[in-house]
């Protein structure tokens, strides 16, 4: 076990390697000079200037800025942005937000998705079963960001039932309309997996068996039935949940939550490749993380997999 | 329970499926009876209807698309068809228990061989887990399973396929039912393991006085074990003897086809016989006797009605109208 999580983190470093760089790049590779940008139409003493270029390695090659940008990372000297915000501090500040929404919405996700994919899945073409069908197909053609802009509008504008956007009335309020936006866009697909999972393994042999033995209904469902049609379910949890920092810079920004991946759009339009590599690493360590634990979990759920 | 008893007694049993493309029956008009102590065969090619007559008397037939258009299937006297789920559970499961082909996939792979061995004596006799984990240990050893106590911890996929195939003897013997229904037991395993099987189902069987109805397609097995044999076709009984009897001397040209097309040192050198042509589909089954048109004995009247299965001699049935017609009387 041991030696599974040790060889999974060798493996991790250089995925790393490549993301961080390629992310680099990209953000390197961006038009427009980024302290101009910044100090907007306001001329800049060309002393100023040339201190702020020094101090961001600006001048320096590609892999110069790279190296150092690492180097930081790695040693915990995360520096300030352009505009001077300690990037500690931020990151202090951010993260919170970004995991009550993440989480909030996870938790919504989840409960909806277990909720009617079990429901749909052992009352096979009743009612839920159906209005779920019909759910998924109209949620899948939503784009995110129409549903966004119409939750906040519907919701917060019109009915006023949470705030618009911002954080002033904390949690859970402020999280609750864009946790719940992306729950919902998201339920459907885990329900609708959930399902087939259920119906694929109704039929496998060895719920014969359990029948066979004498079994009452709900026993067979929840001790036969359930925990292997589980296995599917367990790992597509895992995959979304990595991938939810990613949706956080969109529902962030419409939102205005001060959470990371506000701060990581905010870091893109200002090209500072440092924190956008950060970021990324962030991201990235959390997927690798996640994605163990999911692993680990999966062994603990179907011991045919333990020990690989 | 006293030798000869008739512990399970399936009389007249259709079981139809609907599907898309139409109706199509599967069992039709089924009988056989199991006593105590008696090893019955049911002897078929896939598709011939063995399986599901079984799956549809314990109640684990999907109910739709299968259906059960008549029939009794009397467990001491009490019609199992008949009766509720719930009281069925007592007895399916308890008195009478199952065992399948391939016990890989037939076991729960996410549970321990323990845990679904015990779960027979929690759910019918109300044990504690402990208990009922230690009575799963017992079972295992008595399936001769070595080092039963560490091996009860083990999952499915841990075991060797004749392992595994003792590991739901155990379970389906694990409460002493009165009926076995092994459903093609030894058909995944290669033929010496396949043997340690019939023998070990034999010896267990001769110490409870327990009814074994053994579903197979293999006629050595039914050599082997059985006491007598209901040979099936295309969903219909077509010959019912002694096993002895039916080996000896086939009523039923479908019997004499199958002991015909049995390799044996005799034939060494010629060409194994086989029956031409392939069984009907259930869809397009031939009128009259769905055999006719592989039969190598076959006039214009088998066209014509479905051959009624009649008594031959004492204990003997057959359905075949070249065969029966002169001393027939009507089978019960």
């Amino acid at each position: 076990m041991i030696r599974f999580v040790l060889r999974r983190a060798l493996a991790a470093i250089p995925i790393g390697v490549i993301v961080t760089l390629g992310v680099f790049a990209l953000v390197f590779a961006m038009p427009g000079d980024p302290l101009r940008e910044l100090a907007g139409d306001k001329p800049i003493p060309a002393a100023v200037m040339a201190a702020k270029r020094a101090q961001f390695h600006l001048d320096d090659p590609f892999i110069v800025q790279y190296l150092l940008s690492m180097k930081d990372i790695l040693t915990g000297h995360f520096g300030t942005t352009f505009a001077g915000a300690d990037i500690a501090d931020q990151l202090r500040l951010r993260i919170p937000v970004t995991l009550k929404l993440t989480l909030l919405a996870n938790a919504f996700q989840w409960t909806l998705g277990l909720f009617f994919g079990i429901y749909a899945g052992f009352k096979r073409n009743g009612w839920i079963d159906k209005s779920l069908l019909l759910a998924t197909l109209v949620l899948l053609a939503v784009p995110g960001l129409v549903a966004y802009f119409a939750a906040q509008y519907l919701f917060g504008v019109e009915l006023k039932w949470f705030p618009v956007s911002g954080v002033l009335e904390g949690f859970p309020r402020s999280y609750l309309l864009p946790a719940l936006v992306i729950g919902v866009l998201g339920f459907a697909g885990l329900a609708r997996l959930m399902r087939t999972s259920i119906v694929e393994t109704v039929n496998a042999d060895f719920v014969k068996t359990a029948r066979a033995k004498g079994l009452g209904e709900q026993r067979v469902l929840w001790r036969h039935i359930l925990p292997n049609a589980l296995l599917p379910v367990v790992t597509f949890i895992g995959i979304d949940l990595a991938g939810m920092f990613g949706g956080a810079i969109i529902t962030e920004s419409i939102f205005n939550l001060p959470g990371l991946g506000q701060f990581m759009f905010q870091a893109i339009k200002f090209k500072e490749g440092g924190v956008v590599v950060l970021l990324s690493t962030l991201a990235f360590i959390s997927f690798i993380v996640i994605n163990l634990l999911v692993d680990l979990l999966y062994g603990v759920l179907d011991p045919r997999v333990r020990n690989v | 329970m006293s030798i000869d008893e008739v512990l399970l007694k399936v009389d007249d049993l259709t079981v139809e499926f609907d599907t898309p493309r139409g109706r199509v029956r599967a069992v039709d008009g089924v009988s056989w009876q199991v006593r105590a102590g008696e090893t019955l065969a049911i002897l078929g090619e896939s598709g011939s209807g063995k399986s599901v007559s079984t799956q549809a008397l314990t109640g684990i037939l999907e109910m739709p698309p299968g259906r059960i258009v008549s029939g009794t299937a009397e467990y001491r006297g009490a019609d199992l068809i008949g009766m509720t789920v719930k009281e069925r559970r007592r007895i399916v499961g308890d008195r009478i228990t199952m065992v399948f082909q391939d016990s890989l996939s037939a076991l729960n792979p996410v549970q321990s061989v323990g845990t679904q061995i015990a779960e027979c004596y929690r759910v019918h006799r109300g044990m504690s887990k402990k208990d009922a984990f230690k009575r799963a240990t017992e079972m295992l050893d008595q399936v001769r399973i070595p080092a039963a106590a560490k091996r009860v911890r083990d999952y499915p996929h841990e075991f060797s396929g004749g392992m595994r195939q003792r590991v739901m003897l155990a379970m389906a013997l694990a409460l002493d039912p009165d009926v076995l229904i092994a459903d093609e037991p030894t058909t995944a395993l290669d033929v010496t393991v396949q043997a340690q099987i019939l023998e070990l189902i034999a010896e267990l069987q001769a110490e409870r006085e327990m009814g074994v109805v053994l579903i197979t397609h293999d006629l050595g097995v039914v050599s082997d074990v059985a006491d007598n044999v209901v040979v099936m076709y295309a969903g219909h009984v077509v010959e019912r003897a002694s096993t002895a009897e039916a080996l000896e001397r086939p009523v039923h040209p479908y019997t004499e086809g199958l002991l015909g097309s049995m390799p044996s040192a005799d034939l060494k050198g010629q060409e194994l016989p086989t029956i031409p042509g392939t069984p009907p589909s259930l869809r397009s089954i031939p009128s009259g006797c769905a055999f006719r048109t592989r039969c190598p004995i076959a006039i214009d009247d088998c066209a014509t009605d479905v051959p009624p299965l009649l008594t031959v001699a004492p204990g003997r049935d057959a359905a075949c109208i070249r065969r029966t017609t002169i001393p027939a009387k009507e089978a019960v």
